[in-house]
C-alpha cells in the first residue's frame, strides 16, 4: 500500500489464504463437481447393467480407452471453447473448420508429407479464428451471428473445394505418417506419472518455503516427497500403464496446458476478469479485444488439428466431416459447469463433461439400447444439469446478495474466521472451487 | 414513540425481525408506522437495514416474525404484485427500466391490457408531466437517455400508477439538482393530496429539507425518531453513526503546492463524447475538483485522461512525457481512475475481493511477472482491509456481497495497490453512508498530502469545496470557470455550471 494510514473499525479478516487441502476439498464438492460423480454414476450404471445383462464389461481397460479415443475430437476442442466462453464469447464454426482442415490436409499430404499438412491445417484454424474474431471484436457483430456465418461459408467452402467428393490420401508413405500420428498406441505408466506429479508438488512447496521467511512448517514437503517416493517405487515394481491412442495423450495434455495457464498465470486471472466484468478490466489495463481475438485463434487452431487428426485416423474423409461437432464441445462446457455468460468455467471439469457425452453413447453401443434413446437422453440431461447450475447461482444469490446487509464481520464473528481458515462462509468457498 | 391512532397510518411495520440464512440480523424488532399524506424519511448506514425494511414493505421478502398492517388490517404480501394491488409503488436504488422501451412504454409498464400502448397512454404521460412540471420525450427510447433522466423515468414510473404509498430508495443520488427540486416539489405537492412517501437517502439536507417524520435505524434497530422539526444534522449524523461526527475540515489550501511540480498537464482535450479544448494542470499535493451539472462531461473528462475514450484528441503529459490514450499506457504513466459505477466499471461482482483487489497490479505480485503469488496477493488484500477498514468477513468474500460504502473501499484498495502518482476519481462518494464517506475523504486528502495529485468529480457541491484545493466548472463539455475553493461557494459555483457566467 502506498498510503498507509490507519482509519477507523479495521478489521481483522484471516491472515493466510486456504490452505491446499482446504481448497482441493471445497472443489470437490458435489456441488462443484457435479459432473465427476455423475460421470461416477453413470460408470457405475452401466458396468452394473451389462455385467447383469451378461455383456462385455464396461469398466475394461479396452472400452475406457475407447471411450476416450473417441472423445478426442470434441475433447481436444473443449478446453479452448472453456477459453472462447470464458472470455464472454461463442464460437459456432470448430466443426466447419475442422472438417475444412481435414479435407486440406488429405489434399496436400500426398504431395509434401505430414508437417505441411499439419502446418496448413492448423494455420487455416488459424486464419478463421481470426477473421472471427477480429469481426467480431473490431467491428464489433455478434459473436453468434458471426460465427454462424463462419461455420456456414467454411462448410461451403470445403464443398467448393472437393466438388461435394471424398477426399483421400493414396501414397503409402503419407498413410503411414497419417497412421502414427493418430492410431498408434502409446503406453505409459500411470503409476510413474503420478509420482513425478507428487514429487514435482513436493519441489514445488519446499521452494514456497525458501522464499517465504523460511519459517514456515516443512512437513507437507516431506510428506509429499516420501509419498512421490513410494509412489515411485510402486511404478516399477507393480506399474499400472494404460494403452491409449497419441490423440487421447493430446487431449489429456492440451487440457492440462489450458488449465495451468488459466489457473496459474496472470494471463489466465485476466481472462476470467475479461469474461467476468468487460469494461472493469478494461478500466484495469487489461487489453480486452485482444484477450478475446486470442482465444478466437486459438479454438480455430485447435479445430484445426482435430480436423487433421480426423483426416489421418481414416485417410479418407467426406466433405461434411466433423459437422455438427461445435454442439458436442459447447454441450461438454456447459456439463462441465462453464458459464455461457462468461467469467467461470473450467477447462477440467469441460473436458470430463464432454467424456460423459461419450460415456453416454459408448453404454448405449454395450448396452445394445440403439441410438435412437441417446440423444433423447443426452439432450435432457444437459438441460438437467444446465438448470442445476443455474438454481446453484440462484440460490447462492438470495442467500447472500440481500443488499443493505450489515457486514458479517463483528466482535464475535471474529473468533469464527481466524487460525487455519476455518470457513468463512460456504459460498465464497463455491465461487473459489470454479476456477 | 408517539402515540399515533390506527386510522392514520397508511403502513405499519410491528416488530418486524428477518434474519438471512447466513445468519445475518438485519432486522431486529423494527417497529414503525407511516402517515397518510406525510413524507417518512429512513436514514441509516450502508448496512442498517434500510433496503431490507424497504423490500418486506413492497412484498420482495418476506419477515421471518412480526406484522404488516395496512391501513389498520395485518397482510401477507408475498409477492410484490400483491403490494402493488394494495396500493404501494416502489422506487429502487438501481432503475428497473427497460432498455430497448420507450420512455413512455416503460411508464406504463404495469398497465393492465393487451395492448402494447393504450390508447389514453400518451395523454395520461402528459398529464404526469404536467403535474410534475418535468419533461421528457415520451418516445425516446431508455438506452438513449443519461442517468439522471432514466431516474427521472424512474420515479415518473413509480408516480403513474397513483399509489397510496410510494417508497423511493435513494430516489436524487444520481440527479442533478434542478431535476431534484422537481421530485421534490412533486412530493410536496403530491402527500398535500394524502400520498404518503417513504423516502430513504444518504443525503441527510435533502431528508431534512423535505421529510415531516425521520426514523433513524443502525444495526437492523430504530434508533431515533421523531418529527424532522425535532432533528438537526448532528443528532442525524449521530445516530447514525453512533458516534460523534467531526464536520469536514476545511481543506489543506494552506499548503504551498503552488510551487511543486506539475504532474498532470492536458492541453486542447476534446472527445466525440462531448469535450471541447480542455487545459489543465495539476500540480503534486493538489486536489482538483471538477465541478458541473449532469452531463457536463465530468466523467468524460477523467476518462479522455485516463485514455479509456480512445477517441480523444489532445495531449495528456504525465511529467512532460506525452501519454496515449490507453488505460495501459495511461497506468504505467503513474494514473489511476477510480471509476463512478462500482459494479460495472470498477469491480467483478461475482468474483472474490483478493481477485479484484489485485486485478490492476498481478505482474508485480507474480512470480516472474507471470505466475501470481496467491500469499502476497492475499497480504496485500489484508493489508488493504485493515488500513481501509472494510468490513469484511474474510478476502474471499464476493464482492457482491458487500455494501456500497464497503465495495466502494475495495475499488480504492484495488487502485491505491498499484502505487499511481496521479488518482482521477469519478464520484467517490457515491451512495455510500456517512461513516464510509469521512474514511473515503480521509483517504483522498491523505493521498494528496503524500504528494499525489488528484482529480475529483463531485455532484455534491459541498464535499467537492470540503476536499479541493481547486475547483474547475465544467458546462456543455468545457472549463468555463476555475476558482480557488477558498474563494468561492456553493451558491456561485452553482450558477457557473448552469451556464451563468460573471457570478
Amino acid at each position: 500500500m502506498s498510503v498507509d494510514i490507519q482509519l477507523s473499525r479495521a478489521t481483522s479478516p484471516r491472515l493466510h489464504p486456504q490452505s491446499m487441502r482446504r481448497r482441493l476439498l471445497s472443489a470437490a464438492r458435489p456441488g462443484n463437481a457435479g459432473i465427476v460423480y455423475a460421470l461416477a454414476i453413470l460408470v457405475a450404471v452401466f458396468t452394473i447393467s451389462s455385467a447383469a445383462k451378461g455383456g462385455s464389461n464396461y469398466l475394461s481397460a479396452v472400452n475406457i480407452g475407447n471411450v476416450l479415443d473417441q472423445s478426442t475430437s470434441a475433447g481436444i476442442l473443449v478446453p479452448f471453447m472453456t477459453v472462447v466462453l470464458i472470455s464472454g464469447r461463442f464460437d459456432l464454426s470448430v466443426g466447419s473448420v475442422g472438417g475444412f482442415a481435414a479435407v486440406v490436409s488429405l489434399d496436400v499430404v500426398d504431395q509434401y508429407g505430414i508437417w505441411a499438412a499439419a502446418v496448413l491445417a492448423v494455420g487455416c484454424g488459424l486464419g478463421f479464428g481470426l477473421i472471427n474474431g477480429v469481426i467480431v471484436e473490431y467491428l464489433k457483430v455478434n459473436p453468434f451471428v458471426v460465427t454462424l456465418g463462419t461455420m456456414t461459408a467454411v462448410s461451403g467452402l470445403t464443398l467448393v473445394v472437393t466438388g461435394g467428393n471424398s477426399v483421400m490420401a493414396t501414397q503409402p508413405g503419407a498413410i503411414a505418417q497419417m497412421n502414427a500420428l493418430s492410431s498408434a498406441f502409446l503406453t505409459a505408466n500411470l503409476t510413474l506419472i503420478l509420482a513425478i506429479v507428487v514429487l514435482a508438488y513436493a519441489l514445488l512447496l519446499a521452494f514456497r518455503r525458501t522464499r517465504t521467511d523460511g519459517a514456515g512448517n516443512w512437513t507437507p514437503v516431506l510428506v509429499a516427497a516420501a509419498a512421490g517416493a513410494a509412489l515411485a517405487v510402486v511404478a516399477f515394481t507393480v506399474p499400472v500403464t494404460v494403452h491409449w491412442t497419441r490423440p487421447v495423450w493430446y487431449m489429456l495434455l492440451l487440457t492440462l496446458v489450458v488449465w495451468v495457464v488459466l489457473r496459474f498465470t496472470v494471463v489466465g486471472r485476466r481472462l476470467y476478469a475479461v469474461g467476468g466484468n468487460p469494461e472493469a478490466a478494461r478500466l484495469s489495463g487489461i487489453a480486452v479485444r485482444r484477450y478475446r481475438l486470442v482465444a478466437f485463434m486459438l479454438s480455430g487452431a485447435a479445430a484445426g488439428f482435430v480436423g487433421l487428426l480426423f483426416a489421418a485416423r481414416l485417410s479418407a474423409v467426406n466433405p461434411d466431416a466433423l459437422s455438427g461437432l461445435e454442439l458436442t464441445v459447447i454441450a461438454g462446457a456447459i456439463l462441465g459447469g462453464t458459464s455461457l455468460f462468461g467469467g467461470s468455467g473450467s477447462v477440467l471439469l469441460s473436458l470430463v463433461g464432454t467424456v460423459f457425452l461419450y460415456a453416454i453413447a459408448d453404454g448405449f453401443n454395450i448396452l445394445n439400447l440403439g441410438s435412437n434413446y441417446q440423444d433423447l437422453i443426452q439432450g435432457m440431461i444437459l438441460i438437467a444439469a444446465a438448470a442445476t447450475y443455474t438454481a446453484k447461482a440462484r440460490t447462492r444469490r438470495t442467500t447472500t446478495r440481500a443488499a443493505d446487509k450489515p457486514p458479517v464481520m463483528s466482535a464475535g464473528a471474529e473468533t469464527a474466521v481466524t487460525a487455519e481458515g476455518s470457513p468463512a462462509d460456504p459460498i465464497s468457498e463455491d465461487s473459489a472451487g470454479n476456477r | 414513540m408517539p402515540v399515533t391512532t390506527q386510522a392514520q397510518r397508511v403502513l405499519e411495520f410491528d416488530n418486524i425481525t428477518k434474519v438471512y440464512p447466513n445468519g445475518t440480523r438485519a432486522l431486529d424488532g423494527v417497529s414503525f408506522g407511516i402517515r397518510t399524506g406525510s413524507v417518512h424519511g429512513l436514514v441509516g448506514a450502508n448496512g442498517a437495514g434500510k433496503s431490507t425494511l424497504i423490500k418486506i414493505g413492497v412484498g420482495a421478502l418476506s419477515a421471518d416474525s412480526g406484522l404488516i398492517k395496512w391501513r389498520g388490517h395485518p397482510v401477507r404480501w408475498g409477492r410484490p404484485n400483491d403490494a402493488t394491488r394494495a396500493g404501494v409503488a416502489a422506487m429502487h436504488q438501481t432503475v428497473p427500466l427497460v432498455p430497448a422501451l420507450t420512455v413512455i412504454e416503460n411508464v406504463m409498464l404495469a398497465a393492465t391490457g393487451w395492448r402494447r400502448l393504450p390508447a389514453t397512454a400518451h395523454r395520461d404521460f402528459e398529464q404526469l408531466q404536467a403535474r410534475m412540471d418535468y419533461y421528457v420525450d415520451p418516445d425516446a427510447h431508455v438506452s438513449d437517455l443519461p442517468v439522471g433522466q432514466r431516474q427521472m423515468v424512474a420515479i415518473l414510473q413509480a408516480l403513474a400508477s397513483g399509489a397510496d404509498l410510494v417508497v423511493m430508495d435513494e430516489p436524487t443520488a444520481s440527479l442533478a439538482r434542478t431535476e431534484r427540486e422537481v421530485v421534490f416539489r412533486t412530493i410536496r405537492q403530491l402527500a398535500a393530496n394524502g400520498t404518503a412517501f417513504l423516502y430513504v437517502s444518504h443525503f441527510l439536507d435533502e431528508v431534512l429539507d423535505l421529510t415531516d417524520e425521520l426514523t433513524v435505524m443502525r444495526d437492523g434497530k430504530i434508533v431515533d425518531y421523531g418529527p424532522t422539526s425535532s432533528f438537526r444534522e448532528s443528532r442525524l449524523a449521530q445516530g447514525i453513526a453512533g458516534r460523534v461526527l467531526t464536520g469536514a475540515a476545511p481543506s489543506a489550501v494552506e499548503r504551498a503546492h503552488e510551487t511543486s511540480e506539475v504532474l498532470l498537464n492536458v492541453a486542447n482535450l476534446s472527445s466525440p463524447r462531448g469535450l471541447t479544448g480542455i487545459n489543465l494542470s495539476v500540480r503534486r499535493g493538489e486536489i482538483v475538483g471538477l465541478a458541473g451539472l449532469l452531463g457536463s462531461g465530468r466523467s468524460e473528462l477523467l476518462h479522455a485522461i485516463f485514455g479509456s475514450d480512445a477517441a480523444r484528441s489532445g495531449t495528456v503529459e504525465v511529467a512532460g512525457r506525452p501519454v496515449p490514450p490507453s488505460p495501459r499506457a495511461a497506468m504505467r504513466a503513474g494514473i489511476a481512475l477510480v471509476p463512478e459505477e462500482r459494479l460495472l466499471q470498477g469491480l467483478i461482482a461475482e468474483s472474490e475481493i483478493w481477485r479484484n483487489v489485485t486485478l490492476a497490479h498481478l505482474p508485480a505480485l507474480s512470480f516472474a511477472r507471470i505466475f501470481p503469488s496467491r500469499a502476497k496477493e492475499w497480504s496485500s488484500t489484508v493489508n488493504a482491509i485493515h488500513s481501509l477498514g472494510i468490513k469484511v468477513s474474510s478476502p474471499d468474500s464476493l464482492v457482491s456481497e458487500l455494501s456500497g460504502g464497503n465495495a466502494q473501499k475495495v475499488l480504492f484498495a484495488k487502485w491505491l495497490l498499484t502505487q499511481a502518482e496521479i488518482y482521477l476519481f469519478d464520484e467517490p462518494c457515491h451512495g455510500i453512508d456517512v461513516g464510509a464517506k469521512e474514511d473515503v475523504v480521509a483517504l483522498i486528502r491523505s493521498l494528496a498530502e503524500s504528494g499525489k495529485a488528484v482529480i475529483i468529480a463531485d455532484s455534491e457541491l459541498r464535499e467537492l469545496l470540503a476536499l479541493s484545493t481547486r475547483i474547475l466548472v465544467l458546462h456543455r463539455g468545457r472549463i468555463v470557470a476555475e476558482r480557488n475553493s477558498r474563494e468561492t461557494s456553493e451558491h456561485e459555483l452553482l450558477l457557473l455550471s448552469s451556464g451563468i457566467q460573471g457570478a
